[in-house]
């Protein structure tokens, strides 16, 4: 029965959590009673090809999941963009990349105002309205490329987790268990979450780089980063790519959770040297263009803005210190473990 | 040949439209028997309604939380299963749409 828990499994990361146990108990049910009536007419076990067969007439855990959510909005303009089985995690990124991105605009703004510059309504709207256009543009054509793909090939999945030429499903080893018990694999979505939040990050710190109005806004006439940020632009990047390198592997293997674990430490302790380095610039943003004219009042709100950030570097700081002891805690206890772990008909055995 | 693949796509989206405005009432009419999930749908597919389990399954969920059914998990041949039955809410419901459903049926029958 392995492969039905295989499939019980990819369909169950996809399911609405609150009743993600009760619907893959009745799916449960019902498979097995359709596998009975077929063994009994059949006067013989089913081979595993047979269930395949079986499993494969059922379509799409990505799409069989999707069914049950109550969600099922879409994205279309003249034609359907984000269909509603991507759309709640289309959703999902794009609120977090755009509430971070709103949170740094309203930062700068706060920190403006505070220091007494005058912050026109129509500069925090034009900011925020610029950046929603990069976030929602970048976030709505990856989201719509996979949606195509996934239409394109709705039949091109397998229980090993390739979908429509797209590993966006559980690719689980002979050997390895497939517990219900949440958060023992890493779900694909998140994978998939991480690779596109991290793509467009990486696209905005790019542009950020070059053009520094996208974080700074209309500030940017007056002010510019300082050589601090060009100095650790490589390592973000850096750090940013293998974050989606990451990701990748981990939607290939979703079952390496200790490598996750031991990856995400390395990552942790490299942002940690980041805004270790940062910290230790003391000063973010200077005067764009000439010095000579730096009046007193212009001065005061350079040192608040920066006084801002090095409070937020510090807070980031902290977390990432929280995070990181977490992240160590939860590695450690997970290598205790025994390798034994409750599933469903199998033994379990902990990925890598 | 396009024309004709053209028709046979529209024609396969209407029937399939037809048979989902019935399924409903196919469904409600095969719960005034209680039944678990996976004999509900073999019931439906005897008598010609085949439905599959990833249609099924959320609509007896949503007629649930609609309060059209209820549900209840109970041991069968030492095995948990979900067994729903019409609620009485479900049970006037279903008076009312097989009422609605054979005013429709004589009138087409009067225009065909």
């Amino acid at each position: 029965m392995n492969l039905v828990d295989r499939y019980l499994k990819a369909v169950a990361k996809a399911l609405p959590e609150a009743q993600r146990e009760d619907i893959v108990r009745e799916l449960s049910e019902d498979i097995r009673s359709e596998m009975e009536d077929k063994a009994g007419e059949l006067g013989r076990p089913l081979t595993e090809s047979e269930q395949q067969a079986l499993l494969k007439q059922r379509g799409n855990p990505l799409v069989l999941a999707g069914r049950y959510r109550q969600d099922h909005r879409t994205l279309a303009f003249g034609r359907q963009l984000i269909g509603p089985v991507l759309f709640p995690f289309y959703v999902r990124v794009l609120s977090f990349n755009l509430g971070l991105t709103f949170a740094v605009i309203a930062g700068i703004f706060i920190a403006l105002g505070a220091s007494g510059q005058k912050v026109g309504f129509n500069d925090v709207l034009s900011s925020c309205l610029l950046q929603l256009f990069i976030q929602l543009s970048a976030v709505t054509l990856i989201f719509s490329l996979i949606e195509r793909h996934l239409t394109k090939n709705p039949d091109r999945w397998d229980l090993s987790g390739t979908c429509g030429g797209l590993r966006l499903d559980l690719k689980i080893g002979k050997n390895i268990s497939l517990p219900i018990d949440r958060g023992q694999w890493i779900s694909r979505f998140e994978s998939v979450s991480i690779i596109i939040a991290s793509t467009v990050a990486l696209i905005w710190v790019t542009g950020v780089q070059r053009y520094p109005f996208l974080i700074l806004g209309p500030a940017a006439r007056f002010l510019k980063l300082a050589p601090i940020w060009y100095q650790v632009y490589f390592p973000i990047l850096l750090l940013t790519v293998a974050e989606i390198v990451r990701a990748t592997i981990n939607l290939v293997r979703p079952d390496w959770t200790r490598f996750r674990a031991a990856y995400n430490i390395i990552l942790h302790t490299g942002g940690l040297v980041v805004v270790y380095y940062l910290l230790r610039a003391g000063s973010w943003v200077a005067a764009a263009g000439s010095t000579t004219g730096i009046t007193e009042q212009y001065a005061h709100s350079l040192a608040i803005v920066n006084q801002w950030i090095y409070f937020a570097l510090l807070a980031a700081a902290a977390l990432s210190v929280a995070m990181l002891v977490a992240k160590v805690t939860r590695l450690v206890r997970s290598l205790r473990r025994p390798a034994e772990s409750p599933s469903l008909t199998a033994p379990a055995k902990e990925g890598n | 040949m396009t024309q004709s693949t053209s028709n046979h796509g529209l024609l396969e989206n209407l029937r399939l439209e037809l048979r989902r405005g019935s399924l409903v009432l196919a469904v409600l009419a095969a719960l005034r028997k209680e039944q678990y999930g996976y004999t509900l749908r073999k019931t439906l597919e005897e008598q010609g309604m085949t439905i599959d389990e990833g249609t099924l399954y959320p609509l007896l969920r949503r007629l649930e939380s609609q309060g059209l059914l209820l549900s209840e998990w109970r041991e069968e041949e030492k095995r948990n299963k979900r067994f729903y039955r019409l609620s009485a809410d479900g049970k006037l419901i279903l008076k009312q749409l097989l009422a609605e459903w054979q005013s429709i049926s004589s009138s087409l029958n009067g225009m065909l």
